[in-house]
């Protein structure tokens, strides 16, 4: 008995990473046992752009720059789909955990404010990084059948950089819209209303330069934008905004949505529905 | 060798206890939901070792209590300390000695028995628990279903997976919120039964039930609340014998007169039923009755109970 209580005092090492990492791992079964919606629909999605947009569409349209158009939307459309998935992933994962009622393990087992956001955001950016390796296959793909050669990536350290900043910052995102929802509708709403028309109108589909210079200025309070030019920089050369306002806005966003994600888990409700 | 064996069991037993914080502590607590006073200046303390039950109807406030506990709520002044640490710490070490069962039934979306299992033993450090996974999964006669969706079990299932989920990580203190509702009368003798295992391996045990026949085999102590106020709290059987009155049943092979005593309850041809005040002896009260000892077929005394004690504190206030 004596030893029995001293080795429960000297379990805690293995508090140190094992939940941690158990729960990065859960993150991640989650997301594969629900493949198709999770990884399948989204690249669905990205090829039907890529045919109606890239293709049909994009076979009349010239950019200034002298770069294709097929090419200019690619690397959108990969930001466009590995932020997105890297939200749905920490956002649903956190409603999901509400709904059934298992939101209070968050809360019971011996996890850390940050382990958890670490766990979520980690799990969301694999889901991102997995939907993201897809596209940019598929989009290689439509790339060689069009123009005839792969498209190639101009500086990939720029290139990673604003991926992994980017979808850790809609991981972030996804947490503190979990924790704060009262229900589905709600994060439906956030996902419909607001960062959709944000991704859309970041600058995916056209460049800044076809735009009104009223829309132009209204374009760059749009976080979007920084994301989806900093990646398309990384892959094509090219940027409609400054590459280190880029940098900046990134940097700032993950940070605040990092801060805020470790706030939401502190302070949210571990109560289900 | 003898002698070093023999002052592990005194430390063991005797002087570590001194030493060892209770596994929990109220103090003063309070906690308001809104306008709602849920929990009213609450302060007790559990024993080591022993089964405690928390008493009381619906809205009394056990739930709340609990919840604080496991720190899912936050206490509104008061502080709650389990074996010692305050829990608004939220210090791992404490989390990891608790082991809590739900009132509210849980389910995990696409993830199977085991897997959640696995899972959770992983959230407390345990990378590798296959043992005590398949030991409490055969211990609670789930081991069939463990390729099942939590969603795909019925309700008693859901309540034994519960069970076993608590105590992956073999916790010192287990906080039981009605972990018998919906339960049908043999699961809830064996889930019983699997309590008292647990206590007699050394596990404290927290408990709430509306059960109150069971409650009374199986609590060391009750704590009785209403109204977010403790009411009344002591050793089971001593609360029992306190609050309630023996009776004593005389069977009549005659009829006999009306006897007139503010001890007979009720009187007919065939029985007269009396009430014994706590700390009275049957003598005593024989010779204050006057009846007739030759009429007297039989004497049954029936002890009072747990749940007239209950009724009787809640009538108190
Ligand atoms: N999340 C909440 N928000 C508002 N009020 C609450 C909340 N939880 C509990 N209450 C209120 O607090 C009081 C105590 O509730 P609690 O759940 O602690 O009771 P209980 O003793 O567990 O009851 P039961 O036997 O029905 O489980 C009740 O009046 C209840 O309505
Ligand atoms: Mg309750």
């Amino acid at each position: 008995m004596f030893y029995q209580r001293h080795k429960v005092s000297l379990a805690t090492p293995e508090l140190r990473w094992t939940p941690f990492v158990t729960l990065l791992k859960k993150e991640i079964v989650r997301f594969l046992k629900v493949i198709n919606q999770t990884v399948v629909t989204p690249l669905m999605n990205s090829s039907l752009y890529l045919l109606i947009f890239g293709v049909s569409l994009g076979r009349s349209i010239d950019l200034s720059s002298g770069v294709s158009y097929l090419a200019f939307l690619i690397p959108g459309l990969v930001t466009m789909s590995m932020l997105n998935n890297a939200f749905q992933n920490s956002s649903s994962s956190v409603l999901n955990s509400k709904f059934h009622g298992d939101i209070i393990d968050f809360k019971i087992a011996p996890f850390s404010t940050h382990q958890v956001v670490w766990a979520l955001s980690l799990g969301a950016l694999i889901r991102g990084f997995a939907v993201g390796a897809v596209t940019i296959g598929v989009s290689e793909v439509f790339h060689l059948v069009v123009k005839g050669s792969f498209l190639g990536i101009q500086h990939p350290l720029i290139f990673i950089y604003y991926l992994f900043v980017g979808t850790m910052t809609f991981a972030s995102f996804g947490i503190i819209v979990g924790f704060w929802a009262k229900n589905f509708e709600q994060v439906n709403a956030i996902g419909g209303f607001i960062l959709l028309p944000l991704i859309y109108l970041g600058g995916v589909f056209y460049s800044l330069e076809n735009l009104h210079p009223f829309w132009r200025i209204v374009s760059q309070g749009n976080p979007l934008l920084y994301f989806i030019n900093g990646i398309r920089y990384g892959v094509i050369g090219v940027s409609d905004v400054n590459i280190w306002t880029a940098f900046g806005v990134s940097v700032g966003s993950m940070i605040a949505m990092y801060l805020l994600s470790i706030r939401s888990v502190k302070t949210g409700s571990y109560i289900r529905w | 060798m003898l002698t070093h064996s023999f002052f592990n069991k005194i430390i063991g037993k005797y002087v570590i206890r001194l030493f060892m914080p209770s596994p929990i502590l109220l103090n003063h607590l309070v906690k308001n939901y809104g306008k709602v006073q849920a929990v009213q200046d609450i302060s007790f303390e559990m024993k080591e070792g022993e089964v405690l039950g928390l008493l009381g109807p619906n809205g009394a406030g056990k739930t709340s209590i609990i919840s604080i506990l496991t720190s899912l709520e936050k206490p509104t002044s008061g502080e709650a300390k389990i074996f010692g640490i305050d829990v608004a710490l939220e210090e791992k070490q404490t989390k990891a000695s608790l082991g809590f069962v739900p009132q509210e039934l849980v389910s995990h979306g696409f993830f199977t028995v085991e897997e959640v299992l696995r899972f959770h033993s992983g959230y407390f450090g345990l990378a590798d628990n296959k043992a005590q996974i398949d030991y409490l999964l055969n211990k609670l006669g789930i081991y069939i279903h463990k390729d099942k969706k939590i969603r795909e079990l019925s309700g008693g299932m859901k309540r034994r997976f519960l069970i076993a989920k608590a105590l992956v990580h073999r916790p010192k203190l287990l906080l039981l919120d009605e972990p018998t509702a919906g339960v049908d009368i043999e699961l809830r003798n064996s889930l019983w039964e699997f309590v008292r295992e647990l206590n007699n391996q050394g596990t404290s045990i927290l408990l709430t039930t509306h059960y109150l026949e069971e409650a009374e085999k199986l609590c060391d102590r009750v704590a009785i609340i209403h109204l977010g106020k403790l009411r009344q709290m002591g050793k089971t059987a001593e609360l029992v014998k306190n609050m309630t009155q023996r009776q004593i049943v005389f069977q009549l092979h005659t009829p006999t007169s009306s006897l007139q005593s503010p001890y007979v309850k009720s009187q007919s041809d065939k029985q007269i039923i009396c009430q014994i005040p706590a700390g009275m002896e049957l003598g005593e009260l024989m010779g204050k009755i006057h009846l007739d000892t030759k009429v007297i077929s039989d004497i049954r005394i029936k002890e009072g109970t747990l749940e007239e004690a209950f009724l009787n504190v809640l009538s108190e206030a």
